[in-house]
């Protein structure tokens, strides 16, 4: 099988294991029981899912499996998350934050 | 639909980068545009086709590329179970498409805004919201697979994508025990995203954060959270 065809397996097969995960329990709503615990459980899902997807690549840069430790983006995440907490606004904490990366990996390396 | 569209309006300016990254992936691993769009189409998904095309065109196996995006969207399943309730009034034959429109965006916008506004339905909304996210996604991803590859990586553009995220995270931490949450998830990815396998510390460390937030919320503290 050719490259091409390869890699048009990998994208079916993971749009439909994708689809099912992301799909089935909306689907199922109504037909499957949804007990009051449950809702327990998934009240904090929002706060943990965008927890999860902001720290480890506030903290790291990786290739592959290997993880480094960035300083510059550490600081310009804690920063951003300041201006996040102030303004709340979308655009002010982009801005800060690639504003404060750009400057500090200019810095880092005229230091080092 | 349209409330939709708009309160996910600044949050676009995020999904650019991140579309760039996506598709400067899929010519980096010596495909083409016609492979580009269908993935950004049919798996809509960001994290899982970086992901997955990084380690096809490092000559990992299928199996493998396949197994990991797998898991990096092991959280939609959490996501679709966290979010049903809120789409309960969608008929049937709508929810398989709905299903395709969950992504991270569409959920933490949904979730944190648009099912507490009461002047719009949230089934509109959500469906506006994701029109708005793929559209933009979808002209990112054929942009990046033009000149993505062009585009020095020490600008550090992807880290556009948390930032987009953080900005949506801070209005969610209202209470002690959001709070609270946010610190043993940000611990725990912390540790074991870097540590875990297959990038499965993602879905791990989302788990970590559901599960003390439910023990937080367990039955006979309410007293004690203000």
């Amino acid at each position: 099988m050719s490259a091409i065809s390869q890699f048009w397996v990998l994208i079916v097969v993971l749009a439909i294991g994708t689809w099912l995960m992301r799909s089935l329990p909306i689907m199922l709503h109504g037909h499957v029981p949804h007990p009051p615990w449950l809702e327990r459980f998934l009240k904090h899902v929002p706060v943990a899912a965008l927890t999860a997807l902001v720290i480890p690549s506030s903290i790291y840069v990786h290739s592959g499996a290997t993880y480094t430790i960035a300083p510059a983006r550490i600081l310009a995440a804690g920063l951003a998350m300041l201006v996040a907490l102030r303004t709340k606004n979308v655009l002010a904490t982009l801005a800060v934050g690639m504003g404060v990366l750009w400057v500090a990996q200019w810095g880092l390396s005229a230091l080092g | 639909m349209r409330a939709g569209a708009k309160d996910i309006a600044p949050i676009l300016v995020g999904i650019v980068p991140f579309g760039l990254v996506a598709g400067a992936a899929v010519i980096q691993a010596g495909l083409g545009m016609p492979e580009a769009i269908g993935m950004s189409l049919l798996v809509n998904a960001g994290a899982s086709q970086i992901v997955a095309t990084t380690l096809f065109g490092s000559g990992a196996p299928l199996w493998l590329a396949l197994v990991t995006a797998l898991i990096v969207n092991a959280r939609m399943f959490i996501y679709s179970t966290s979010i049903a309730p809120v789409l309960s009034e969608a008929p049937g034959w709508l929810r398989p498409i709905l299903g395709h429109m969950l992504v991270d965006q569409n959920y933490a916008s949904t979730m944190t805004k648009g099912r507490f506004r009461d002047d719009v339905d949230v089934v509109p909304y959500y469906i506006g919201a994701w029109f708005a996210l793929a559209g933009v996604w979808q002209f990112s991803t054929i942009a990046g697979a033009l000149v993505g590859p062009l585009i020095p990586s020490s600008w550090g553009l992807e880290f556009a994508v948390p930032l987009v995220f953080l900005a949506m995270l801070a209005p969610a931490l209202k209470d002690s025990v959001a709070m609270s949450v946010c610190i043993v998830t940000a611990v725990a990815s912390a540790l074991l995203v870097p540590l875990l396998p297959l990038q499965s510390g993602l879905v791990v460390a989302i788990l970590v954060g559901m599960l003390y937030g439910a023990w937080r919320d367990r039955p006979g503290t309410e007293a004690e959270t203000p």
